[in-house]
């Protein structure tokens, strides 16, 4: 205790390193963000200050809320799913001893694996003469278009993200699932509640931070993809899958208007924040 | 970061050992089986495409008459790809060194000193993790190319070294070690540095073989920052080369077959700690 009063340059000495990181390359984009959305910065790097106009332009800019839309949509379909086969596959694990390592790694792999590489394998299976296809013809049904169908593309993409990525929800909800006592749910069977009755009534309450955790980090994970779409669809077909986070990448690096960007990065971070937010407040209500 | 915590195996319940009927058994095996097979269908797949001679018809998956590794020496062979993979190896492997370092240090201090400014710090890097990258893409960018960043291999790495949860995991981790020890190193005159190089790194050692995991995978398999910062094969990684082979006029086997090889290193480190890796994720919630 008596040499940490002592020596309070030590500890700035250690932290510093991260610190200049952290002030360089977070906080000051961060600011800066706020600050270049109310200029008109170019690629030259010419600016002036504007004002709200990017965030008047924003609210008249059908493609802002078209991607708005699609963002939605995409959550919507991906949320749900991803909940339900995580908390699936966690339930199955949770219900089984024998070889239940072997299915958990099985069901885990893809998750180790990058969103380009799910892009061009998935990108294969979806193709007209590609995996899913292929089936279909031997069950003597036509060719499904999966990329070039405004209304199959968001559905497809989230099959994408949920195969990639439910492996990690599946292991926090697994862990949860083993921290319910098993007393609670023998004790409830004793009392002649069936199967569905216990996880209705132990299981899924206990559950809930688990649930709500994983509801979370999905939920801001949906808002961010990114990496699918533009190896799989490039924000097509006619912008069906042109998401918020396409919008700032198409905006800043194809035609280069930083300043409308940023704007665009603005509301991705308020969304963000407001999920964030409702987050703290529940898990805070959780845990008192 | 939510700290989830698990039971300790000894007094972990096996559900799974109460009776049951032997169908219901069964179902869930067939159930689990079923769902792995979809999970590992696709990798299956690539796999067979990658291995079969071009023009053979591979759909719906039927194994090839022959299988062959021309697709893949093809693949090694291309301008670029190898150069794109050293650089991703060199992009993952710095960080993971310089993350460690500095995240280890930056939570000892955290954790076990005190300071000015401390806590305001402290829930600085905490608030900075609600505001996600692509928010901060564009500032960051010019601001990194403003530097002369563009293209270059500090460019690319040195921003994505800010890393919050690292500095969280370490502090969580190293609240817990004893206060003792640290007495005791300091009564005996050891200097600071002696102190976290002697006691903090040894200690630490598991968080830091999980973290310097998942570094690893998520630089490996990044993909935005390298693309805007990356321009030419110099500096160009493995995730954003698959993409630019993705435009050229390829056959479907030679892009799986890059897909495949750029998946290697990933699905190394999984086989080789998938317990520790996935005790980790359930553990400490690191994404």
């Amino acid at each position: 205790m008596r040499h940490r009063l002592r020596d309070p340059v030590t500890g700035l000495l250690f932290v510093l390193p991260m610190l200049v990181l952290f002030l360089i390359f977070r906080i000051f984009p961060t600011l800066g963000a706020a600050g270049m959305s109310l200029t008109n910065w170019n690629i030259g790097g010419e600016w002036s200050f504007i004002g709200a106009d990017n965030y008047t332009r924003l609210v008249n800019d059908p493609n802002f809320w078209s991607s708005l839309r699609a963002t939605m949509v995409y959550t919507v379909i991906y949320v749900p799913l991803v909940m339900a086969v995580s908390l699936g596959t966690a339930l199955l694990l949770n219900s089984i001893v024998f070889l239940r390592g072997l299915f958990r790694g099985m069901l885990f792999l893809p998750y180790v694996t990058s969103f380009v590489f799910a892009g061009i394998i998935w990108r294969w299976i979806y193709e007209f003469d590609g995996l899913i296809n292929g089936v279909l013809a031997k069950l003597d049904l036509g060719p499904v278009a999966f990329m070039e169908r405004a209304e199959l593309v968001l559905p497809a993409l989230a099959l994408v993200s949920c195969w990639k990525g439910f492996g990690y929800s599946m292991l926090i909800l697994l862990a949860g699932l083993k921290a319910i006592p098993g007393s609670y749910l023998e004790a409830a069977k004793v009392d002649g509640a069936g199967p569905w009755q216990r996880f209705r009534g132990i299981t899924l309450p206990l559950l809930k931070p688990a649930l709500f955790f994983v509801l979370v980090i999905e939920t801001i994970a949906s808002f961010q993809v990114f990496d699918t779409i533009y190896v799989m669809t490039g924000g097509g077909p006619a912008k069906a899958s042109y998401t918020l986070i396409y919008g700032i990448f198409e905006r800043g690096f194809r035609f280069w208007e930083f300043g409308y960007a940023a704007t665009w990065g603005m509301v991705l971070f308020a969304v963000v924040l407001v999920v964030s937010l409702i987050q703290r407040r529940f898990v805070g209500k959780e845990n008192t | 970061m939510t700290m989830t915590a698990t039971r300790p195996a000894a007094t972990r319940v096996r559900q799974g050992a109460t009776p049951r009927r032997h169908g219901t058994r069964w179902a869930l095996y067939a159930l689990l089986a079923v769902m792995s097979l979809l999970t590992l269908g696709p990798f299956i797949a690539m796999v067979i495409v990658a291995l079969s001679p071009r023009g053979e018809p591979t759909v719906p998956v039927q194994w090839p008459d022959s299988l062959t590794f021309d697709n893949i020496m093809q693949v090694l062979n291309a301008s670029g790809f190898v150069e794109w993979t050293l650089n991703s190896l060199i992009y993952s492997a710095v960080s993971v060194v310089i993350i460690l370092l500095t995240a280890s240090m930056a939570g000892y201090a955290f954790a076990k000193k005190r300071f000015p400014g401390r806590d305001t710090m402290l829930w600085t890097f905490l608030a900075t993790m609600m505001v996600p990258f692509q928010a901060t893409l564009i500032p960051l960018y010019v601001l990194v190319s403003d530097f002369g960043g563009a293209d270059t291999f500090w460019g690319l790495i040195v921003p994505t070294l800010a890393n919050s949860q690292a500095v969280f995991l370490m502090r969580q981790f190293i609240l817990g070690l004893p206060d003792e020890l640290f007495d005791a190193a300091k009564v005996d005159g050891a200097s600071e540095l002696r102190v976290y190089w002697t006691i903090v790194v040894p200690l630490t050692k598991p968080i830091l073989a999980t973290l310097g995991v998942f570094v690893f995978l998520w630089h490996w398999n990044d993909f935005l920052w390298p693309l805007v910062i990356s321009q030419s094969d110099a500096t160009r990684t493995l995730t954003v080369g698959l993409t630019v082979l993705k435009t050229e006029e390829l056959q479907w086997s030679m892009l799986m077959s890059s897909a495949a090889i750029s998946a290697v290193p990933c699905l190394l480190v999984f086989f080789l700690l998938q317990r520790y890796l996935v005790n980790s994720i359930a553990m400490t919630g690191l994404k």
